[in-house]
């Protein structure tokens, strides 16, 4: 009953997702989201190294043409790591400056109570998980669909009991995380160029929403999803 | 690859000019230009598959553009080339409610190009990854359309669009990784995302992990297309966004992610097992267009009334997935196109005339614009599906195939829900064009606001006229 360090990765991004749910305080939850990024990232270099990915690619081209032999999976983590670890939660933190949220206005659930709730829908996973049909080729890659599933329901469940909209980027954020990880221990990653475009469109997504909280603050002077009830029909 | 710099060249070209050139109006008037020509460009370009003479062109590994494709291009581009010629006329008689500078309209314009780019990205997609880049770049490039006014409810409206449907789509990602682990399982080596491959090996696949990864895409793009529970960003999006974005994102944006939807269910029909298909996508069609018509009875706005019109045509484009037949998708995907880009445009001159959305406070229009009135009667005749225009014949056809395959309650709830859509529509409509004529109606009327909405219902007009239904029946 030993785990091998890719699933002990997974896991440990799975609970530093549940820690998210645990506190409502913003910057808590930018600094656990940076750390559970780079987890998945690291997660993703290891498993590139274990499978040896080698299809269509271009950007260890670029590199090697620099003189820096990088395999591909290594760019692959190295961008997901640094784009999607650091950058997002640097420029959601600006955001937030820039939008001087003021204490909390809470959640929709207490929080030791959704806490409680995604440990719930951690076993809910680890149960589905044992339905998925396995890769010959690996030992067990049961723990790592788990840890997947339950990012996305942490993802979900963010998203669904927080007031500030801040919060539903950073759920959405989870659920992609999740969504990346479970391809990755599934079929041991997409092919580069879908989940470079992936990424692409998830930090431009990012950027939008981001800029469009500036203007909902500027606007509503709140942020405060629950009170965007004025369109109905 | 040169078929792709090709098609994007105009856009980009046009994306720098947008934001690069100070004087709006130049752009207004450059930009229609540039996309006729890009829609001739296309036709020639894909002459060769719309003909039929060759089934596919590939472009580029996971590139690939079939008939079907070819004709949504086609139809795309049309669409938006008529929606941006309108456009000019509609700002400048916007122009005197922006008092800030013309960034905004620069960021519209610069979206509207990039917007037509990945929608005609979408349709050329050969490869199930691409094309979940191609709709979360047209979700991307459409929000700041709807964002346009920079009001409150605009705002909101945004936010939800943005989000619901970026949640959507990352279902549909997962519907995607499910269908890479059935091919990674199915004996194909590393696995595959290219959809012509997956169609060929798709008895090989492991079909509970492909039966999974085709309920998540249904799901997701479902969400993009506005299928009945996932629907709610939609009436707002349509409603708050100016006319010719509405337009845009009614008449060009649900297709593509029905042509999501069909890509997957092209892959799932190729299995031996259709029950699936059948059984789940016709009925979530079919409650789709029930649930649509039911809503469409009470209405307050006159946008949202035709935002729960496109849910139903949404439903209805769906049943004829279900069935398995895309010459019918394509069909009465052309035939909503047309009319429902010229309800948005007519609804958008009338509100800026009678300087309100709501529909107690539009009536007697028929009486303060014949022209306008009269458009609008035959475009609502378009929408709803009655003859001569071609919405008739697609609906017909929709019903006639789901009877030939002995679906008979799906028949019988789809004739008691476009039955009460008519009269709901109607009834509305009618309150808007007859009574007393408002005071206060803007009176500038000029020929060239008419023209795109008289050409676009001609052109419903002549396909439910000459054109024969098997033409399409044969397109597959």
């Amino acid at each position: 009953m030993s785990l091998d360090i890719y699933e002990m990765l997974a896991l440990s991004a799975a609970v530093v997702a549940i820690l998210m749910l645990g506190t409502s305080h913003l910057r808590l939850n930018f600094w656990l989201y940076g750390i559970h990024t780079v987890i998945v990232a690291l997660e993703a270099w290891w498993i590139g190294g274990l499978a040896g990915h080698t299809d269509e690619l271009f950007l260890p081209n670029i590199f090697g043409a620099i003189g820096l032999a990088l395999p591909q999976h290594t760019v692959e983590a190295l961008f997901f790591g640094l784009f999607k670890g650091i950058g997002v939660p640097i420029f959601l933190g600006s955001i937030v400056d820039k939008v001087k949220v003021e204490g909390d206005t809470g959640t929709l659930l207490p929080s030791a109570l959704s806490m409680h709730l995604a440990i719930i829908l951690l076993g809910v996973s680890y149960l589905l998980s044992a339905q998925l049909p396995v890769l010959s080729n690996d030992a067990d890659t049961k723990i790592g669909a788990m840890a997947a599933m339950s990012l996305v329901f942490s993802g979900m469940l963010l998203m669904l009991t927080r007031r500030l909209a801040i919060s539903q980027i950073l759920g959405f954020l989870v659920m992609e995380n999740g969504i990346y990880l479970f391809a990755l221990t599934q079929t041991h990653g997409m092919p580069m160029i879908v989940e470079m475009g992936v990424l692409l469109d998830v930090l431009v997504g990012v950027m939008i929403t981001g800029l469009l909280l500036f203007n909902i603050k500027k606007s509503f002077e709140h942020i405060d999803v629950t009170q965007l009830t004025d369109l109905r029909d | 690859m040169k078929e792709l710099l090709i098609l994007a060249a105009i856009p980009t070209f046009l994306i720098y000019f947008s934001l690069a050139v100070p004087k709006v109006s130049i752009t207004r008037k450059l930009t229609p230009i540039l996309h006729w020509s890009q829609l001739g460009l296309v036709i020639w370009m894909t002459w060769s598959v719309l003909t039929g003479q060759e089934p596919r062109i590939t472009i580029a590994p996971g590139l690939a553009l079939d008939r079907i494709g070819a004709y949504f291009v086609v139809l795309t581009t049309a669409i938006m080339a008529s929606c941006v010629t309108h456009a000019d006329y509609f700002f400048e008689q916007e122009k005197t409610s922006i008092d800030e500078s013309s960034w905004h309209l620069r960021i519209f314009y610069a979206c509207i190009n990039l917007f037509l780019f990945a929608m005609t990205f979408v349709f050329l997609c050969d490869n199930l990854g691409y094309l979940w880049i191609g709709i979360e770049t047209t979700t991307l490039s459409s929000a700041p359309l709807v964002y346009f006014d920079r009001t409150k409810n605009a705002l909101e409206a945004s936010w939800k669009y943005l989000i619901i449907c970026s949640v959507g789509i990352a279902f549909a990602l997962l519907g995607t990784v499910f269908i890479f682990a059935a091919s990674q399982h199915g004996g194909i080596g590393n696995g595959t995302l290219t959809i012509s491959e997956l169609i060929l090996r798709a008895p090989a696949l492991s079909f509970p992990l492909l039966r999974l990864g085709f309920i998540f895409c249904l799901i997701g793009y479902g969400t993009k297309a506005g299928i009945f529970p996932l629907h709610s960003w939609l009436p707002d999006a349509y409603s708050e966004a100016p006319a010719p974005a509405s337009a845009m994102l009614s008449a060009a944006l649900v297709n593509c992610a029905l042509f999501g939807i069909w890509r997957v269910v092209q892959i799932t029909q190729a299995t031996n097992s259709h029950s699936v298909t059948f059984e789940l996508v016709a009925a979530l069609g079919t409650i789709t267009v029930v649930a649509a018509s039911l809503f469409l009875v009470r209405q307050h706005s006159f946008k949202r009334l035709w935002a729960y019109s496109s849910i139903e045509n949404v439903g209805l484009m769906l049943v004829a997935i279900g069935l398995g037949s895309g010459g019918l998708f394509l069909l009465q995907a052309i035939n909503h196109s047309l009319a429902k880009a010229a309800v948005f445009l007519l609804s958008g001159n009338i509100i800026q005339g009678a300087g309100t959305k709501k529909l107690h406070g539009l009536h007697g229009i028929i009486k303060s614009s014949p022209m306008w009135g009269g458009l609008l009667a035959l475009a609502t005749f378009a929408i709803t599906g009655s003859p001569p225009f071609g919405s008739f014949l697609s609906e017909i056809a929709i019903l006639t195939a789901s009877a030939n395959t002995n679906h008979w309650i799906l028949a019988m709830f789809l004739v008691f829900a476009i039955a009460l859509s008519f009269v709901a529509i109607c009834t509305h409509v009618g309150g808007v064009l007859f009574g007393a004529p408002k005071a206060d109606f803007n009176a500038v009327q000029p020929l060239r606001a008419s023209i795109v909405p008289a050409a676009l219902i001609c052109g419903a007009l002549v396909l439910g006229t000459v054109v024969h239904v098997d033409f399409w029946m044969k397109l597959r």
